[in-house]
């Protein structure tokens, strides 16, 4: 039982942090909490089933039309909604939730309420320490990976990566100091996006795709990123994976108590907080005056 | 004098309206239209509708009226109370004399209450919960105007599952030549499944099948990955499923894709429906379930219904689409009465057996189904490479066999 | 002190202190509309919207006072509303208390759940207090379907009885408690108390550094909106004869946040506005069988609008445009005055104007 649950904690938790690590991104450099991350995410699982399925292209040509479509979405819809009223901070959150329910509504007028399925990129099932893995699973644990470590690149070896620190630290002073402030926001928003597009693309073939499913992940999204601190691209990591691991002790320590390994997880994340309110590697922010 | 047959007029053309609505019998059909339930609810009731106008109408003490349909979208499945908004719109803006449809027990809980408020027949299409049937023997002068016409309520559905477990657990036994065979018990954690569970977890030792578990994931969950490694793990030969969410997906594809020897049965809601076989994306081989049409003849009348719908729409019909039933049910027990007044039409409903296209309808102290042979089951399918293969009861015509992965 | 002279002196004062300003003046006017609402439309389809309406426009201006107020902005503000729907029916069910009780108590327990929920919430700060409101909800949903034979899993608690015998009855109760516990809300958000909670919401440590108990203010306040919250969901769980785990859905507790934002934060009356507004809206769209299940899509397309191009909210933009504040005395004087009703300062600095 014990490596059950450290290969399932691993994979739900790689998941979780590839959700997690565009939001944080985007809520760490635009100080925008983006309520459609998930939104996102369910999109681009909708953009390689209709391509895939549908549409009859091969898995890679999907995946990589849907990530690029989504990305390309996600930086019009910040044109035209988001930097309008970046000023207001409730407009922005009240702004990403009505493009959230516009997303959902639009799929399930689209492609109907039914649950959907798309087939594996690999098929199959390996065997990990004696546990039995789907092959796709493997696949989403090595993407998550490689995105993470392109992150890393991206942020720390990149001029472009300063310009998105900097603004990240301290907005006036990175505009000050002759960045395209905006352009560097617009630039974050879409990687993030990529990142959720991604995440969507890989996770599709592993779960159902339904008009509703950007809910459940992102309450999770959001504990996973509170528990990490916000703003800390390692904290989300660790808190996807903190996250990944408690809910498969649940299911593996107390089979009756399945149905309460979301509570649990937030239990946990509650805890945290009151224990350490910036979350494990926030930051606590001054208050801006 | 002009002015007078001016108003006389006006007075006649506005009474018209009333006295055509007085020709028609208006049934409101309530249902999430936006899902395939509402779907379905709509499709079965045009059906019946099509076919009883052509007929001429029912027959109301002599004079032959026609049904009108209110098409209501209930939205329950998002909001429960858009559900009683839309019900009381259906009542009382659009002056529905009946009332059928529903399919989300919360939601359905609380329309029954605005539709007894009104005294208004209501014929329950779609939810299962048990609280529906007894509120009427609880409080009958308030609640006697609710019928279930389908499915069977949970317990009932519950006494049709060990009825097929009967079946096939002979077959388990002579193909895996085992004397105890290992069941592992897959069961969402909410109310419906309660007595499922408890009568599953005393029944199955009787019938010498070893429980090995019990996991409860919740009804929303769409990953059981942990749940079905320690179903291996603990050698399962049967995984016994009571589910009726998205897991009903997850887990026919991921116990395909570990490649368990296992198979599963119980009620699975998703495997019922047409689109199973994508969503598990052709991995959904060997999952069974109860279900309640297919081309079999548990009644004379199942076929033709399932041939007609099929042919007009182009999909299988689900349980929900026994609105059909209810139109046609409700036609037999006006034209009995003589009358469409609701308190008279009451102790007909309670009175009157009918062929249905699901079964043998008749009605129990709390106006659910009767529940046995001959009366109304339900039947059990497979799905066998991209079909859906109705395997019991294995006595009635068109019934095939179940089938163990590997031997298919 | 004759009943005439009474009347008089009534008008005079609704005359100088109401029909001044035209935002009391239509206030006055949506009291008066809610009040007669029945006279006009007697219809029960009508009044079970109108009543649902009441209900939750008391639910979003607790959670404007919450939110707008305090900057406490909760994102699971649907716990104090099922609180108060689950206890009340519990009351009802279990312990057969009267109806009218059973909602009263129900708002105390919500009030005990929202001062403690406050409590956990005093170190947290801005998005950090928001994910981890949004979380409790859901725990308690955990909970509820932990224990099916008390809480009733899935199908929640049904059976309740109203609490008036008639449809009209029903309305006026959710009216009348709507209209105490909105201009309540507003009375504390328009005195001292508010003052502070400005104070605080604008900048904590230099409220403390006044001497302000920020904690216990911040605690205080959520104990309140739990109240008003959790009185809002008892009335809804007896007005729909039952409460499931619908009270507690995330989905409730965005719609607060949407109405909110969309009515203008910290005023009250802006979050009633919109859900009056936006409400009634939906549902008639809803009533369409050709595009009704579009609603939710038009929904947030029209709030995405309005947002763009309003994007403090509906009623401050409609405020700014109906009235002007004062220069001199920062009174507010409808817009169209030359000079301030109160200190005759000159409104406009059109060069001419100015005499």
């Amino acid at each position: 039982m014990l490596q059950d649950i450290l290969v399932t904690g691993l994979v739900s938790g790689s998941t979780y942090a590839l959700l997690a690590i565009g939001f944080s991104l985007i809520f760490g450099v635009a100080r925008i909490v983006n309520v459609a991350h998930t939104a996102f995410y369910m999109l681009a699982a909708y953009g390689l089933y209709a391509l895939l399925v549908q549409g009859g292209l091969g898995v890679l040509l999907s995946g990589a039309l849907a990530v690029v479509s989504v990305t390309l979405l996600s930086v019009i819809c910040y044109r035209l909604v988001i930097e309008p009223v970046r000023q207001h901070e409730a407009a922005v959150l009240i702004a990403t939730i009505a493009l959230a329910l516009i997303f959902q509504e639009t799929v399930l007028r689209i492609f109907g309420g039914s649950y959907l399925g798309v087939p594996s990129a690999i098929d199959g099932v390996a065997h990990l320490f004696g546990v039995a893995i789907p092959k796709q699973r493997l696949l989403i644990l090595i993407v998550a990976g490689a995105m993470l470590a392109g992150t890393w690149v991206l942020l720390y070896r990149t001029r472009f990566g300063l310009a998105v620190r900097a603004t990240a630290n301290d907005l006036e002073v990175a505009n000050l100091m002759g960045m395209n402030v905006n352009r560097v926001a617009m630039a974050t928003v879409g990687i993030s996006v990529a990142l959720a597009a991604v995440a969507g693309v890989s996770v599709a073939p592993v779960f159902v795709v339904d008009p509703f499913m950007w809910l459940a992940p992102l309450v999770t999204v959001l504990a996973t990123v509170v528990l990490g601190g916000l703003g800390s691209i390692q904290g989300s990591v660790i808190g996807a994976m903190v996250i990944g691991y408690v809910e498969a002790v649940t299911v593996f320590a107390l089979p009756q108590g399945a149905f309460l390994k979301g509570a649990v997880a937030l239990s946990m994340m509650v805890i945290v907080l009151l224990v350490r309110p910036e979350g494990l590697f926030g930051v606590a922010f001054e208050e801006e005056r | 004098m002009t002015r007078q047959l001016i108003i006389a007029a006006a007075g006649m053309l506005a009474a018209a309206p009333a006295a055509l609505a007085q020709g028609t019998i208006k049934i409101a059909v309530l249902g999430p239209m936006a899902f395939v339930q509402g779907e379905n609810h709509w499709a079965g009731a045009e059906m019946a509708r099509d076919e009883i106008n052509k007929a001429g109408g029912i027959s109301v003490g002599g004079k032959k009226r026609k049904i009108e349909l209110v098409r209501v979208d209930s939205n329950e499945i998002q909001s429960v109370p858009d559900a009683t908004n839309a019900m009381e719109r259906a009542i009382t803006r659009e002056k529905a004399d009946f009332v059928i449809g529903g399919f989300r027990s919360e939601a359905v809980l609380a329309m029954q209450e605005v539709a007894m408020d009104y005294k208004k027949i209501f014929l329950g299409c779609g939810a299962a919960d048990a609280k529906l049937g007894a509120n009427v023997e609880k409080n009958y002068e308030r609640y006697k105007y609710w019928f279930r016409v389908s499915p069977l309520n949970s317990p009932d559905l519950g006494r049709t599952l060990f009825a097929v477990l009967g079946t096939i657990a002979g077959q388990v036994r002579a193909e895996l030549k085992k004397e105890t065979p290992k069941v592992a018990i897959l069961a969402e954690k909410v109310i419906w499944t309660e007595a499922i569970v408890k009568a599953a977890q005393d029944n199955l030792p009787k019938m010498k099948m070893e429980v090995v578990g019990l996991w409860q994931p919740s009804p929303t969950a769409t990953d059981v990955t942990a749940e079905l490694a320690a179903i291996d793990r603990a050698g399962a030969d049967m995984v016994f499923t009571a589910l009726s969410g998205p897991v009903g997906i997850v887990v026919g594809r991921q116990m395909a894709e570990r490649k368990m020897h296992a198979v599963a049965f119980g009620i699975n809601v998703e495997a019922q429906k047409d689109g199973f076989w994508e969503a598990t994306a052709g991995k959904g081989n060997y999952v069974a379930t109860l279900d309640t049409y297919a081309e079999v003849e548990m009644t004379p009348l199942m076929i033709p219904f399932v041939r007609a719908f099929k042919e007009r729409f182009h999909k299988s019909p689900t349980y929900n689409a026994a609105t059909y039933d209810a139109i046609n049910l409700l036609k037999t027990v006006i034209e009995k009465a003589g009358t469409t007044d609701a308190a008279k039409l009451v102790p007909v409903f309670e009175q009157t057996q009918s062929v249905g296209t699901g079964g043998q309808l008749e009605f129990t102290k709390s106006h659910d189904p009767v529940w046995g042979v001959g009366k109304t089951t339900g039947i059990a399918v497979q799905w066998q490479n991209g079909r859906k293969v109705p395997f019991w009861p294995p006595q009635v015509k068109g019934m095939q066999k179940f089938g163990f992965p590997g031997q298919i | 002190m004759s009943p005439a002279f009474l009347a008089r002196r009534a008008w005079a004062q609704f005359r100088g202190e109401v029909l001044v300003l035209p935002s009391r003046t239509l206030a006055a006017a949506w009291v008066a509309a809610v009040l007669l609402l029945p006279l006009v439309l007697p219809d029960p389809y009508v009044l079970r919207v109108a009543a649902m309406t009441c209900i939750f426009a008391a639910f979003a201006a607790s959670w404007d006072l919450l939110a707008g107020y305090t900057g406490q902005v909760n994102f699971g503000h649907a716990l104090f509303f099922g609180t108060g729907a689950y206890s009340s029916a519990l009351l009802s069910l279990r312990l057969g208390f009267s109806s009218w009780i059973a909602v009263s108590v129900g708002g105390l327990i919500s009030t005990a759940v929202g001062l403690g929920v406050g409590y956990l919430c005093l170190r947290l700060r801005g998005s950090y207090l928001s994910f981890a409101t949004l979380a409790f909800p859901l725990i308690l949903i955990g909970i509820l379907f932990a224990f099916p034979d008390f809480s009733g899993g899935e199908l929640g608690l049904s059976g309740l009885q109203p609490l008036a015998a008639s449809r009209i009855g029903n309305y006026y109760v959710a009216a009348g408690a709507m209209l105490i516990l909105v201009f309540g809300l507003w009375a504390f958000a328009d005195s001292r108390f508010g003052l502070i909670l400005h104070a605080i919401r604008d900048d904590e440590l230099a409220a403390r550094a006044s001497g302000i108990d920020t904690a216990r203010y911040k605690m205080a306040v959520f104990g309140i909106s739990a109240a008003v919250a959790g009185v809002a969901g008892a009335l809804y769980a007896h007005f729909m004869r039952g409460a499931g785990p619908s009270t507690l859905e995330t989905a409730l507790s965005f719609q607060a946040v949407i109405w909110g934002v969309f009515g203008g934060l910290a005023t009250i009356y802006g979050p009633v506005t919109a859900v009056f507004m936006l409400y009634p809206l939906t549902e008639w769209l809803g009533s369409f069988s050709t595009f009704g299940e579009l609603r939710l899509l038009i929904f947030a397309i029209v709030v995405l609008l309005v947002l763009l191009f309003m994007p403090r909210g509906l009623t401050p933009w409609v405020r700014d445009r109906m009235e002007t504040r004062c220069p001199r005395c920062k009174q507010q004087n409808p817009a169209w005055r030359k000079a301030c009703r109160l200190c005759a300062a000159p409104l406009r600095l059109s060069g001419a104007a100015v005499t």
